[in-house]
C-alpha cells in the first residue's frame, strides 16, 4: 500500500487558517472581522473558559480559480468548532452579504460539534439564522457549498446546516450527522449504538456512507487540493433552488425511510443499494470507491 | 516416620475429585464450560493460594466468572496471588467472601474500587508488587495451590497453545505444576493438534473450553491523531538530548503518548539527525503499533515482548527477523523474561508518570486510586546486580560518580521521566508531596507506593527542558533542577532563578534552544504516521486495528 503524499496538506490535520490559505488562490484572501478586532465571545468568561480572538471561525472573501467567492472556515480545535453568538453571527453576516455581493459561491468549511453548551440559546439561534440565510442566498442564485473533513466532523446544528447547502463535498474523515455517537449512546444505550466502536461510527456517519446514500455529492481525498477541485466542480453543478427541487428531495427522503428504515447496519443499506461487497467499502481506496459510487443511482440525488 | 508426600497426595486427591466433572474421554482432562463451577468447587479448598491469571492484557475470564459463582460456604478465605486485578470478578470474590487475602501487582481499571475495599477492610492485603517480584515469590513463599490460566487452544492431552499473548502463563505454570499444585486452563477451543506447544500437557491437569475467547485489552495502542505538538517537542528533546548523546541502542518505552511520539519521530526527525542504526535498535517492548514506521524504515533490529497487542498478530508473523516467533509463525511473548531483559539488558527506560516530587520520587497513585505497579519499577530502576558494560551505561556512570576510585566505577542505567508539567485536566505533575503518601497513611500501607524512587531517576524531560539529575551534586541542586523544568506549576514557580541559570550554564538544565531545537518546528507533520490508518498503510495492510481505533 502506498502512503499518502506527505507533501500534500492534509485537510484533517490543517487548522482553519491553513485550510483557507492553501485552498484559495494564493494571496487573495481578505478577512472580515479578523482576530485583530477581538470580537470574542461575551459568554465564555462567565464560565472561566478561554476565548479565541476570532471566536473559532474565519470569514472573508477571495477567489477560487479566479472566481470571486465568500468563504467561512470553522476551527474545529477551538471548542470543537461549536457555534456561539459571535461565531454564528460572523457566518450569518457572511451569508447575508452574499445577497449584495453576489459571489460565484459561498463556501463553508464546516468543522463543528454543533452548538456551544455555554451559550446554547445564542448558538441555537445562530443555527436557525444560518439556515435561513443559506436559503435566501440560494434563492438569490448563489450556490452554497459545504466542505466537510475536519476533526470535529459536522454534528448537531452543523448537520442541519449541511442539509440546507446546495452541494456537499466530504472526505473519509468527515462525518455528518445531527446526534453524535455519544449522544445516541447516552440516550439509547450502548446496545443500540456503541460510540467506542469507531468503525461503526464511520459506517453510520462517515464520508463514504453519506456519499453512497446521496447525502454528500462528492467524496474526496483528505487533501486541500482535492477539496479545492471538488468545490470548483460542485459550484458548476449546483441544483436549482425551486419548488420542484424541494418536492423531489422530500419524495426521496420519504422513499429512503421506506427502503432502508429496517436496516440495522449501514452495510445492509449498501447491499440494498446494489453494492456487491459491502464489507469492503470501509477499506476501499478513493479510486475504487468512485467506481462503486458510479454504479449506485441514489448517490446522485439531492436529498440529504 | 515422616510423610514426605503429603502435598503430592493432596494434589492427587484434588485431581481425582476434578476428574468426576470431565467429559470422561481420553484421560478426563477436558471439562465443559458449563461444569466450571463444579470443577472449581471440587479442586479448590478453603484457604488455598490461587493464581487467577490476569495481567494488564489477557484474562482467564471464563474461570474468573466460574470462581465468582462458587459457593462461599464451600470455597472461602482464598489467598489470591496474581499479576492483575482487572476484571470486576477479581474483586467480586472478595466481596462474596470467597477470597480474603491478596498479593498482586497491577490494578489499572479497578484502581478506584480496590482502594475503597482496602479502606473498608474487605481485602487483607499482603503487598503490591512489581511483576518480577510477584513472579519471584511464586517460587519462594507465594507458590499457588491452584493456577487458573488462559490459552488459545489445547489438545485433549492438555498441550497448550498460548499464542501471541503467552505473557505470564509459563511462569505461573512452572511454579504451580512443579510444586504439587493443580493447573486448570481455559482455552478458546479444543483442537486435534495445537499449532505449537507453549505448555506441555503433563503440566496441565484440566482444560476448559471457554464459552467465549479470552479477553485481551488493547493497552498499548496510541492513536497518532491524538498526539499534541507539546508531546512532539518533548520527543524531539529526548531524541536529541538523551538518545543521541548517550547512544542508546537497548531500551524500553512506557505506554504513554510521549514515548509513542518518539517512536513516530525516529524515521523522520531521527533520520534527519543521522541517528539511524546508532540508537533504538534493540528493544524490550510490547508490539506497539506506533513502532511500525520505525521497523519498516529499518531502524529496529529486534524486539522482545512482554505480551502481544490486539491487531498486531499478522504483522508480527510477517516480521520474524524482528520479533520472537515460534515454529508456527506467531509471536512468543513472555513477561518474566522480558521484564528481566528490561531490567538487566536495557540501558534506558523512559516513561511517564502522574506525580513527581522535589526529590524526583514519582507515583501514578492518586488519593482515590491504587493502580499498582506492573513492570515500571523494574524497568525504571538501576539494577545493582548488573555486571556487563556498555558505552551508554558507562557514560551515565561517569556523570554520576565524581568521588571514589575511578577503577571501581560502575555504570548507571538511564531512567527518564517524560512528563508534561500539567497533566490531564491541568492537574500539575510536579508536587511538593506525593498523594501516594496520603493514601498509604489512609489505608495503612507499611510501604508508600512509590513507582520510581528519586535515586533511580537520571533525567526528567518536560516541555520546558531536560533536567539531568546525574550531574547534580547535592540535594539542593537536584531540587532546583527539578523546579527548573517544572514550568508554571507551583513547584516550577518556586524555583531559585539564579540557581537554575547556574545549573543551565553547567548543562544540568537544558532548554530547547540549548539543544538547538526551535519549538515552532514541533509540528504534527513530523510524525511518520498521523493516524491509525497511516499505521495500517505503513504495515502494508498487515496491522488490523481494533474497531475502536478505526476512523474509517
Amino acid at each position: 500500500m502506498a502512503l499518502p503524499d506527505p507533501n500534500a496538506v492534509s485537510w484533517y490535520e490543517a487548522t482553519a487558517r491553513q485550510r483557507l490559505s492553501a485552498f484559495l488562490d494564493a494571496g487573495t484572501f481578505v478577512e472580515f472581522l479578523g482576530p485583530a478586532e477581538r470580537r470574542m465571545s461575551p459568554h465564555l468568561p462567565l464560565f472561566d473558559l478561554p476565548r479565541a480572538f476570532d471566536d473559532g471561525i474565519v470569514t472573508g472573501r477571495g477567489t477560487l480559480d479566479g472566481k470571486p467567492v465568500l468563504i467561512a472556515a470553522q476551527e474545529g480545535r477551538f471548542m470543537g468548532g461549536a457555534f456561539g453568538e459571535v461565531h454564528g453571527g460572523k457566518l450569518v453576516g457572511l451569508l447575508r452579504a452574499a445577497l449584495d455581493v453576489k459571489p460565484d459561491a459561498v463556501l463553508i468549511l464546516l468543522d463543528t460539534g454543533g452548538v456551544r453548551l455555554q451559550e446554547a440559546n445564542a448558538g441555537e439561534t445562530a443555527i436557525a439564522e444560518t439556515m435561513r440565510a443559506i436559503v435566501d442566498a440560494r434563492a438569490a442564485g448563489v450556490p452554497v457549498i459545504g466542505l466537510i473533513g475536519g476533526r470535529s466532523g459536522c454534528y448537531g446544528g452543523g448537520g442541519l446546516i449541511a442539509g440546507t447547502c446546495s452541494r456537499l463535498a466530504v472526505s473519509e474523515s468527515g462525518r455528518i450527522s445531527v446526534s453524535g455517537p455519544e449522544v445516541i449512546e447516552t440516550n439509547k444505550g450502548a446496545e443500540e449504538f456503541d460510540s467506542r466502536d469507531r468503525a461503526l461510527v464511520w459506517r453510520t456517519m462517515g464520508g463514504k456512507h453519506r456519499r453512497l446514500i446521496g447525502g454528500a455529492d462528492a467524496y474526496v481525498d483528505d487533501s486541500v487540493s482535492a477539496f479545492r477541485a471538488a468545490a470548483l466542480d460542485l459550484i458548476g453543478h449546483a441544483p436549482a433552488f425551486d419548488l420542484a427541487t424541494l418536492d423531489a428531495e422530500q419524495a426521496r427522503l420519504e422513499s429512503r425511510l421506506v427502503r432502508f428504515g429496517d436496516c440495522r447496519d449501514a452495510t445492509e443499506i449498501w447491499a440494498r443499494l446494489g453494492v456487491n461487497d459491502p464489507d469492503a467499502i470501509p477499506s476501499m481506496t478513493t479510486a475504487a470507491f468512485a467506481e462503486t459510487v458510479a454504479g449506485v443511482t441514489e448517490a446522485s440525488h439531492d436529498a440529504r | 516416620m515422616v510423610d514426605w508426600r503429603k502435598q503430592r497426595a493432596d494434589r492427587d486427591a484434588r485431581i481425582a475429585a476434578g476428574r468426576a466433572h470431565s467429559d470422561g474421554r481420553s484421560g478426563g482432562k477436558v471439562v465443559a464450560a458449563a461444569s466450571v463451577v463444579d470443577l472449581l468447587e471440587a479442586v479448590l479448598k478453603p484457604g488455598d493460594r490461587v493464581c487467577l491469571e490476569g495481567d494488564n492484557q489477557k484474562q482467564a475470564d471464563c474461570l474468573a466468572r466460574g470462581l465468582s459463582a462458587c459457593d462461599p460456604a464451600k470455597i472461602h478465605d482464598l489467598h489470591m496471588v496474581q499479576s492483575g486485578i482487572v476484571l470486576p470478578e477479581h474483586l467480586d470474590v472478595f466481596e462474596q467472601g470467597i477470597a480474603k487475602r491478596l498479593d498482586y501487582s497491577y490494578s489499572g481499571p479497578q484502581g478506584g474500587r480496590i482502594a475503597k475495599m482496602l479502606y473498608g477492610g474487605q481485602i487483607e492485603l499482603g503487598a503490591v508488587h512489581t511483576y518480577l517480584e510477584l513472579f519471584a515469590r511464586y517460587f519462594v513463599d507465594l507458590t499457588p495451590n491452584v493456577a487458573l490460566i488462559a490459552g488459545v487452544s489445547a489438545d485433549r492431552d492438555g498441550n497448550l497453545y498460548t499464542g501471541p499473548n503467552t505473557e505470564d502463563t509459563p511462569t505461573v505454570v512452572e511454579a504451580t505444576a512443579f510444586k504439587n499444585g493443580v493447573v486448570i486452563a481455559q482455552v478458546n477451543e479444543i483442537v486435534e493438534k495445537v499449532p505449537r506447544v507453549d505448555i506441555p500437557g503433563d503440566r496441565v491437569d484440566f482444560v476448559v473450553e471457554a464459552d467465549r475467547p479470552f479477553y485481551v485489552e488493547p493497552l498499548f495502542t496510541r492513536d497518532p491523531a491524538a498526539m499534541t505538538e507539546t508531546q512532539i517537542l518533548m520527543a524531539m528533546m529526548a531524541i536529541k538530548g538523551i538518545y543521541a548523546e548517550y547512544g542508546i541502542r537497548r531500551l524500553n518505552h512506557g505506554i504513554g503518548f510521549g514515548t509513542a511520539a518518539i517512536e513516530l519521530l525516529l524515521p523522520t526527525y531521527g533520520e534527519r539527525l543521522g541517528l539511524k542504526g546508532k540508537i533504538a535498535t534493540h528493544w524490550a517492548l510490547n508490539p506497539h503499533p506506533t513502532l511500525i514506521p520505525a521497523i519498516e524504515s529499518g531502524w529496529v533490529e529486534q524486539v522482545h515482548c512482554f505480551g502481544s497487542e490486539v491487531g498486531m498478530d499478522r504483522y508480527i508473523r510477517e516480521r520474524p527477523d524482528v520479533f520472537f516467533t515460534g515454529a508456527d509463525g506467531s509471536l512468543r511473548s513472555n513477561r518474566a523474561f522480558c521484564q528481566t531483559a528490561g531490567l538487566y539488558a536495557c540501558d534506558m527506560f523512559i516513561g511517564a508518570t502522574l506525580q513527581i516530587d522535589l526529590m524526583g520520587h514519582s507515583s501514578t497513585i492518586t488519593t482515590n486510586r491504587v493502580a499498582g505497579f506492573g513492570g515500571a519499577p523494574n524497568m525504571g530502576s538501576d539494577p545493582h546486580g548488573r555486571r556487563h558494560p556498555s558505552d551508554t551505561w558507562m557514560k551515565a556512570g561517569r556523570e554520576a560518580q565524581i568521588t571514589g576510585d575511578p577503577a571501581l566505577m560502575r555504570g548507571r542505567k538511564l531512567v527518564v521521566q517524560l512528563v508534561e508539567t500539567f497533566g490531564d485536566k491541568l492537574v500539575p505533575t510536579f508536587v511538593e508531596r506525593l498523594d501516594a503518601l496520603e493514601l498509604a497513611k489512609k489505608i495503612g500501607l507499611e510501604l508508600a507506593p512509590v513507582m520510581i524512587y528519586g535515586d533511580d531517576v537520571t533525567h526528567i524531560v518536560t516541555e520546558e527542558g531536560i533536567a539531568n539529575l546525574l550531574l547534580c551534586r547535592d540535594a539542593d541542586e537536584r531540587e532546583q533542577a527539578i523546579r527548573g523544568v517544572a514550568g508554571y506549576t507551583e513547584v516550577g514557580r518556586g524555583r531559585d532563578k539564579a540557581k537554575v541559570e547556574e545549573l543551565r550554564s553547567r548543562g544540568i538544565v537544558r532548554r530547547p534552544e540549548d539543544l538547538g531545537i526551535e519549538p515552532l518546528d514541533a509540528d504534527r507533520s513530523l510524525l511518520a504516521a498521523r493516524s491509525i490508518k497511516d499505521l495500517a498503510h505503513w504495515s502494508g495492510g498487515l496491522y488490523e486495528p481494533p474497531a475502536r481505533f478505526r476512523n474509517w
